[in-house]
Parts: C-alpha cells; structure tokens; sequence
C-alpha cells in the first residue's frame, strides 16, 4: 500500500510538472508581449521596458523558467502582472467559491442521474426509460453556455425568481448547478442505466431473488452495490473537471471562481495567474484521480484484496 | 465543460469486431434514428453549401438604422429580416447561415486531422512491440486526464489574429487519443490472429498485413468515432468562440453570433436563443446518425445513446400481467392441502409453455412440457444446452429472464399455481419453501459483499434473530455441507473461494430454511470432477436428511442415473421421455435417450459399447420443424417424424415417451 502511494505520488508530480512546463513555454511562445499589452498604445519603448523589468519578462526564458520552478515548492507561484498580488493568495480566495459550485453540482448531478438511470434500467425500453433517452441524447446536444442563458431569460429576466450573475446566498446556486447538471447528467445517466442493466442480468442478482430477498433490497443493495462501481470513476471525473474550473458557467453567471480567473487571466496576458489557474486543475485532476482509486478499493473487495 | 473523456467514447468498451458488410446501406436506413438525423444533418449542410444563393444579405453588411429588428413572427418583424437583425443591423439568417459554414469546415477539417493522426498513433502502437506504444499510451492517459479546453484556452487565448487553421489545428490534435486507443486495440487484437499470422509467414509485408488485414476491422470503428467527435468539436468551437476565443471578429460562426447576442439578450432574446438553436439541432442530428451508424457499422463500440436492448417486453411485464389475472381469478385458493393420501406429490407442472419475443422473431424455448416432482424425491432434468431444462426450472419459480414469459400451462406447489400468484407472494416462497442453487457458483454470490453478511441477510430475512445469532446459525449451516473453518469462510469473499467451496456456501444457503424443494441447476458442471462428487455428496445427504425434493438439471445423463428418482430428457423445449429412472435407463425407448447412454462412458450403464457422439445440431428454437424436432439427427427416423411432432405416449408403468416409433397408430395425426 505505501509502496502503491508512493509510485501514484510521484506520477502525479510528473503530470503536474508536464502541464506546468507545457503551459509556461505555450503561453510566452504564442503570445504577443504581456509589457506592451500593459500599456497603451503608442507608449514610449522606455516605459515599456520599464514594465518589463517590472514583471521580469525581460530576463531570459530559462531563467524565467527556472525561477518559477524553484518557487513552486515554496508555494510561491509568482505575482499577478496586474497590480502584484502573490499568485497562491488570489487562488486561495477564489477556490473555495469553486469547490462549493462543484460540490453541489456533483450531489445533485449524481442524485439525478441514479434515480433517472435506474428508473430506466428497470423498466428497460419502457416509456420511461424512452423518456429518459431522449432527455439524454438533446442534454448532450446543448451547448452549456446557451442554456445558461435561456434558463436566466426564463428565471431571471422573466420569472426574477433567481439572481442572474454573481455569488450571493444559496438562490444564486441554482442556475450554475442546473447549468452543470445538464452537462454531466447525459454521460452519468448513460453509466448508471447500462451498468445497472448488466448487473441486474448477472447470475448472484437472480440468485439473490431466489434466495426470496425482496426487490427494493435487491435493487439497492445487491445491484447498487455492484453498478455503482463504475459510477465512481465518472464522479470523480468529473468532480475533478468543475474544480479545474468551469469555465462556461462561471464566466457567464460571473461566479468569482478558477475558471473565470483564469479566463480573466489568458484575456490580461496575466501569464503568472495562468499558471497558477493551470496548476490548480492539473493537482485536482490527479487528486480525484487518486482519492478515486482509493475509494474504488474501498468499495470493491477483489481490488482491495489483491492490494495488500 | 465537456471534456474528451466524457464525450461518450470508451476505447475500453471496444472490442474487435467484423462488422456485417452486407447491406450496410440498407441496414442503415432500417434504423430511424440513422435516418432522421442523417437527413437534419443534410438539410443543415446543404442551407451551408447553398449559404451564398440562400442568404437574404450579406451577412457582413451593416445597416446601424436597422439595428436589433426583431422577428418575421414577432411584433414590429418583417420578412426582409426573417429573424431580425443584431446591433449593427446585420441579417441574422444570413449570419446562422454563413455561420454554419464555418463552423462546419472548421470541425470537419479539425475531425480529419485528428482521425489521421489517431489512425497512425494507433497503428504504430499496435505494432510497436517496445517502448513506443506505453510511452504513447501513456501520454494520452495524461491528456484525457487533463480539461484540454483549458490547454485551447490558454493557446487561443494570446494568439491575437485567430484564423479558422489556428481553431482547425487546436481542436483537431488533441482528440488524437480517442482514435488511437481504439485502433490500437483492435490491431491488438487483429495482430495475432491466425489468418494474420498465417499470412505473415507466407511473406506477406507489415504494411500489406495493415492494408490487407486490420485496416478493414478499423475503419469502421474510427468512422464511427469521427462523426460523434465531429459533434463534440461543433459544441467546443461554439464554447470558444462564446468565450471569445473563436474566430476574430466580424467572421460569423454560431458560437460568435451568441456572444454578441448575450450582450442585448434582455431587450432582443432571439439573438441569442436562434444561434444556440442551430448549434443543438446541427448536433443532435450528428449524434443521432452516429448512433445509427455504429448499431450497424460496429456494433461492439458501445456508445450508442438510441441504441435499445433488443426486448419486446418491459422487464417484469409477465409478473405484473400475472398480478393482474392473479387478483382476478385465484382469491379463493386451497391453503397448502397436504396430500396425505396417495402419491405425495410436491410439484405438478402441467403444459408449460415459455416464450422468448425477440425483435424479429419468437424463440419457443419450452413447449407443453409436464411434469411432476413428489415429495422427497429427486426429479433429474436431463438435455443438452438449449433444451429449455433451465428455463422451465426458472419458470417455476418466475425468474426467467426478460423479454421470457410463460405463453400457457400452470406451475401447482402445495395446490397453489405458481404462475398466477402475486409477485409478493411469490417472494414469500422463494428462499422459504423453494430454494435454488446455481452452474456458476462464484458469479452466483455478490462480489462485493462478504459470505457472512449475504448469509446474515437471507437469515434474517426469514428468521427474527440478531445479526450475531444469525452468523451463529450461518455458521452452522456451515458446518453442516463440510465446512470445518466456517468463521473464517464467513468473512471472505467470494472471489477468494475456490468453485466448490462456493458452491456449498449456495447449497448452505439454499437450505437454510429447509425448504420443500431444492432446484439445483447444473450444480457441478462448473466444478472439476474430484470436487464435483464431493459436492454431489453433500447435496445428497442434506437433501435425503431433510426430505427435500430435488430438481437436478444437468446435460449428463450418467450423474441422473446415479442421483435421481426419476428423470425426464428434454430437446428442443420437448419432453422426450419421462419415467422411473431405472425404468429409462435400463430400457430407453426414444432414439435421443439411447444416444445420450450411448455418449456416456459409465461402466454401470452400458459396458461393451463404443461411446457416440450424437451427429448434427439441435434445430433453431425460433424456427422449429412442424415434425418432431429430433428427426434431422434421430437414427430411426421415418417419414412421419417430419411432419407430425410425436404426442406421448405410455410404454411402462409411469414410463412416457414422445416418439412415433412407439405410438400404436403412426398414420393417425394424434394418439
């Protein structure tokens, strides 16, 4: 087991070392300079210099680069281009606001979608179940950033039932999450419906109906139990992908999170707030990741088993 | 936002397959789901094409006086501007439409670079036998881990002229991987087939095996893949231009024309409500076809959204139609009349009938079968796969598998027919007075649950006991099939359990309550051959011990003969014969008997002979022959036999057999 822990440790250092560098190098490659788009146009080369020494662009790429990487460990990410702040400090402020969007979006996605998929699954090719498909196949269709401005025509502009933008009080949760929800639900839903249909046609669930063991318990029980395995995975995906920051929902309702901090970045050149939004995604991803894996050992025997 | 790995594409899920090439065309436009969204995607592709001809204006003109019409079918809209105008007084269908001409050249160019990059990242990993394919492999692992969206972000984001070639390149190479996993997989499983084997030692080149050999069971499967991928880059060129990373302005594309509507969206909704509109048609549509297409392309890549498991029958149809007919007809039922008197018989099945409805056909896996089961005796069920012994040993107990359903006959135990009764009382039966034990005894238990706690559920399920004195008698039922170290067997797991030790945890199980019969189907037959009498054994002793009743259905005649009372041989749905057992086996009179003792290397049944193998193939359960369904294979078949299905006739004492060799009157249509 530490062995196990130690070998996904250093994985995980190596994925999150590849992003960061892809990303540094991408970034003062592919883009113009950040010192002259700090300036207005037509700004005497000298100031412009000045900027540059300012924001320490003028140094050579290397250095740069190794620069950056010594603070990492420190947990020093570098200073936002625009007014200096300490990189890790704007992100920690604005993290918690994500976590609390993806938290909520995946226990109401996954809620959802298990009812949903079982309902289906248990009445297969029913009118339920046809229902649910189709909900399915026009959810995938829908771009995400289109419904999250029908739903504040129809909530906000004509309802005022719920707030438009920003984060304020638990109202302003509800199109956000119902914006997230239709995204993960389809591939959720998919997943609980054709894992529970395989599992309800596997020997020990028709073994356990003629051990008498009502349907409600064989269902959840004996059925959940085994379906649900796949299920985590997907969860953790996709808990992993809203705390990288979603980007769509949180630019459009205005949701002070990751996402629009680093969309608000990539628009400044703020290439230090880049990273760092970067690095936040890069380690959520390969700590769900993880944490996933754990839990699959927790729920399945056969892997906890053979782990030891 | 959507991510590759959520985009509905498991490589995992991809097996090899040989997709039927016959009649693809025609296969395809059976499917509705093919054919609606194959004919939205080509309106939608011919109003792009025809953009120029169709087009009211042109989309890039600007009338600042004509700003933010609304609607021909709004108020104050007009005809001129079927669906009004944006801020700068530009036509907004002439702006969807030129817009749909880049958003489609844009993922179509993107789809083709990535199919060819996956194609030849897949092909080279596949036949890379170093390090080559886990470094690819792996990089790809870290690629669908990541939210590329950002990676596109971050590079769209400071390129400050984006052209459509800059889009075409960032949507296009990341989705490589998605292509790559599933052609390697099936070069994978293409590389050391025989026929490839085989022509690689005639000399044939590594790329002439490619072109030849796998390429075939790969296209369609990465054709598959383009066309969902196509969907997913025209929903992620839109988010990106939404975001503002898309083509540089004025140049329309649906994601942009959005943007710019969200800005007015309280004053002109439609601005932003139309574009989105197209956007979800345009996929759907895509989405539909690619669905339709990989039913019948390949249909191993299970990614199908429309795609129905192949039932008639919503699952528990039977049981509720039952319930219904229940209510009505059986309220007043004899309570468990013992039958004192006479023959003590348990079971009476009399003309069970139990159909599968497939799709296109109807498999008729039981046919009028009748039997009868007394108490603590052993019926054994003897056929070969297929013969509808398992079937009609789960219709007893209604668990046949769905779309299944009992089409006539009546299932009496204890005077009460099992085929009528509500399914909660049918519950109450099961695990209670009838228990059940099954071929595969690992799958049989759930893997995730421990021994000890699926033993405590069913105890205590039936018994009002602590879970501790539960594990208590657990561990007593144990002991009692030879289990000497049941604590330690009670916290394990099945998977760590060897077959037969498995096996007797289900028959411990399955006696718990001892119930008044025991179906034991294929009990051993999963078993290896020491474990399998010592099995046999166990369930013999705890039976006779009991007075349980045993159904025993297997495929091998020899273990009937030696565990069975009496036995009844099924083919083809049928009963062939049915008596005593020493009455069958010493004196056998359906030709299908004889040639399962013949097939049977047992010195107490038959010593001196060679053993047989019974020639030719049971016949199509879905198109059986109006004559006896044994004729094709049957060593004494007569004309008859082809054309009138044998009714059963009696030859000994409680000795039936179901063959016109033996029925007084051959040329009559019925005995």
């Amino acid at each position: 087991m530490l062995r196990y822990s130690l070998r996904r440790t250093a994985q995980m250092v190596v994925v999150v070392f590849g992003v960061v560098t892809l990303v540094f190098f991408i970034l003062r490659l592919a883009s113009g300079d950040p010192a002259r788009m700090m300036n207005p146009p037509g700004q005497q080369e000298e100031i412009i210099q000045l900027t540059r020494e300012k924001i320490g662009t003028d140094r050579p790429l290397m250095v740069q680069y190794w620069d950056y990487l010594l603070g990492l460990p420190q947990g020093d990410l570098g200073k936002s281009f625009h007014g200096g702040h300490p990189v890790l400090g704007e992100l920690l402020k604005v993290f918690p606001n994500t976590a609390m969007l993806a938290v909520a979006t995946i226990l109401f996605s996954s809620t959802v979608a298990i009812l949903l998929g079982i309902g289906a699954a248990l009445r297969a090719n029913g009118a339920f179940d046809r229902l649910v498909l189709v909900y399915v196949s026009v959810a995938l269709a829908t771009p995400s950033f289109w419904l999250a401005i029908v739903l504040v025509l129809i909530f906000s502009v004509h309802f005022d039932w719920l707030p438009a933008i920003d984060m304020e009080g638990p109202k302003s949760f509800v199109l956000p999450v119902l914006t997230l929800a239709v995204m993960l639900t389809p591939v959720l839903i998919r997943t609980v419906r054709q894992s529970f249909l395989e599992t309800l046609s596997e020997d020990h669930i028709r073994a356990a109906r003629a051990r008498g063991i009502p349907e409600h318990r064989v269902i959840l029980v004996h059925g959940l139990k085994v379906a649900a395995l796949p299920l985590v995975t997907l969860i953790g995906l996709q808990l992993g992908m809203i705390l990288a920051g979603s980007y769509v929902v949180e630019f459009i309702f205005n949701w002070p999170g990751i996402g629009k901090l680093t969309l608000d970045a990539v628009a400044g050149r703020d290439f230090p707030m880049v990273q760092g939004g970067v690095l936040v995604a890069a380690l959520a991803f390969v700590i769900v990741n993880f944490v996933v894996d754990l839990a699959y050992a927790a729920l399945d025997p056969r892997i906890r088993m053979s782990a030891k | 936002m959507t991510d590759l790995a959520t985009a509905g594409i498991s490589p995992e899920a991809v097996a090899a397959s040989a997709p039927a090439r016959t009649h693809i065309l025609r296969q395809l436009l059976k499917r509705r789901t093919f054919v609606i969204g194959a004919a939205g995607l080509t309106i939608i592709v011919l109003i792009a094409l025809a953009a120029p001809f169709l087009a009211p204006h042109d989309p890039m003109t600007q009338d600042l006086g004509k700003g933010l019409a609304p609607p021909f079918w709004a108020k104050g809209g007009s005809l001129d501007h079927p669906l009004g105008t944006d801020t700068l007084g530009r036509d907004v269908a002439s702006r969807l439409m030129y817009g749909a001409r880049n958003s489609l050249v844009i993922a179509l160019f993107a789809v083709l670079i990535a199919s060819v990059l996956g194609l030849v990242a897949g092909l080279s990993a596949g036949f890379s036998r170093g390090w080559w394919d886990p470094l690819l492999m792996r990089f790809g692992d870290v690629q669908l881990a990541f939210p590329f969206i950002l990676l596109a972000i971050a590079i769209l984001g400071v390129i400050s002229d984006r052209s459509a070639v800059h889009l075409i390149l960032v949507l296009g190479i990341p989705t490589w991987i998605l292509y790559a996993r599933v052609v390697r997989s099936r070069v994978l499983a293409e590389r050391d087939k025989d026929y490839v084997l085989g022509a690689k030692s005639i000399g044939a080149s590594r790329m002439r095996q490619m072109w030849r050999y796998i390429l075939p069971s790969v296209w369609s499967a990465v054709l598959v893949i383009a066309m969902l991928d196509f969907g997913f880059v025209i929903l992620l060129e839109a988010t990106l231009s939404f975001l503002g990373f898309g083509l540089t302005p004025p140049t329309p594309s649906w994601g942009s024309i959005l943007a710019e509507g969200k800005r007015n969206m309280i004053i002109s909704p439609w601005l932003a409500v139309l574009p989105g509109l197209a956007i979800m048609l345009t996929v759907l549509a895509i989405n539909m076809t690619a669905d339709g297409a990989a039913d019948v392309l390949d249909p191993k890549l299970k990614i199908s959204v429309f795609r129905r498991t192949p039932l008639k029958k919503p699952a528990n149809a039977t049981w509720t139609d039952l319930e219904g007919r229940a209510a009505a007809s059986t309220r007043s039922q004899p309570v468990a009349t013992k039958d004192e008197m006479g023959p003590p018989t348990l079971l009476e099945v009399s003309d069970l009938s139990v159909e599968f409805p497939l799709p296109d056909k109807v498999v008729k896996a039981v046919r009028h079968v009748s039997f009868d089961v007394h108490r603590g005796r052993t019926l054994g069920i003897v056929g070969e796969s297929g013969s509808g012994k398992s079937v009609s040993a789960f219709s007893i107990i209604q668990l046949i598998e769905p779309p299944g359903r009992v089409t006539s006959g009546e299932v009496l135990f204890e005077g009460r027919d099992l085929t009528r009764i509500s399914n909660y009382d049918m519950a109450q039966l099961r695990g209670i007075k009838i228990g059940m034990i099954f071929q595969n005894p690992a799958s049989s238990l759930n893997p995730v649950l421990s021994i000890g706690s699926q033993m405590v559920e069913t105890i205590r399920l039936h018994l009002k006991v602590s879970p501790a004195e539960a594990r208590d008698i657990g561990s007593q039922a144990l002991l009692n099939v030879g289990i000497g170290n049941p604590q330690a067997i009670l916290s394990r797991y099945p998977f760590q359990l060897s077959g037969g030790m498995n096996q007797r945890v289900m028959i411990a199980m399955a006696m718990l309550t001892r119930p008044d019969l025991l179906i034991a189907d294929e009990p051993s037959s999963a078993l290896d051959v020491t474990t399998q009498a010592v099995v046999l054994e166990r369930l013999r002793e705890i039976t006779r011990e009991h007075q349980t009743s045993l159904i025993l259905i297997t495929h091998d005649i020899a273990l009937v003969a030696e565990f069975a009372d009496e036995i009844l041989v099924m083919y083809a749905g049928q009963v062939c014969e049915v008596g005593p057992v020493r009455s069958v086996i010493d004196d056998a009179r359906h030709p299908y008997t004889r040639a399962l003792l013949q097939s049977v290397p047992r010195a107490e049944i038959e010593s001196g002979k060679r053993l047989q193998a019974i020639p030719g193939e049971p016949p199509d359960p879905a198109e059986l022959p109006p004559g006896c369904p044994f004729a094709d294979r049957c060593v004494s078949v007569m004309g008859i036999c082809r054309q009138v299905n044998p009714s059963q006739v009696r030859v000994r004492p409680h000795h039936d057999v179901a063959c016109h060799l033996w029925s007084s009157d051959k040329d009559e249509e019925k005995v």
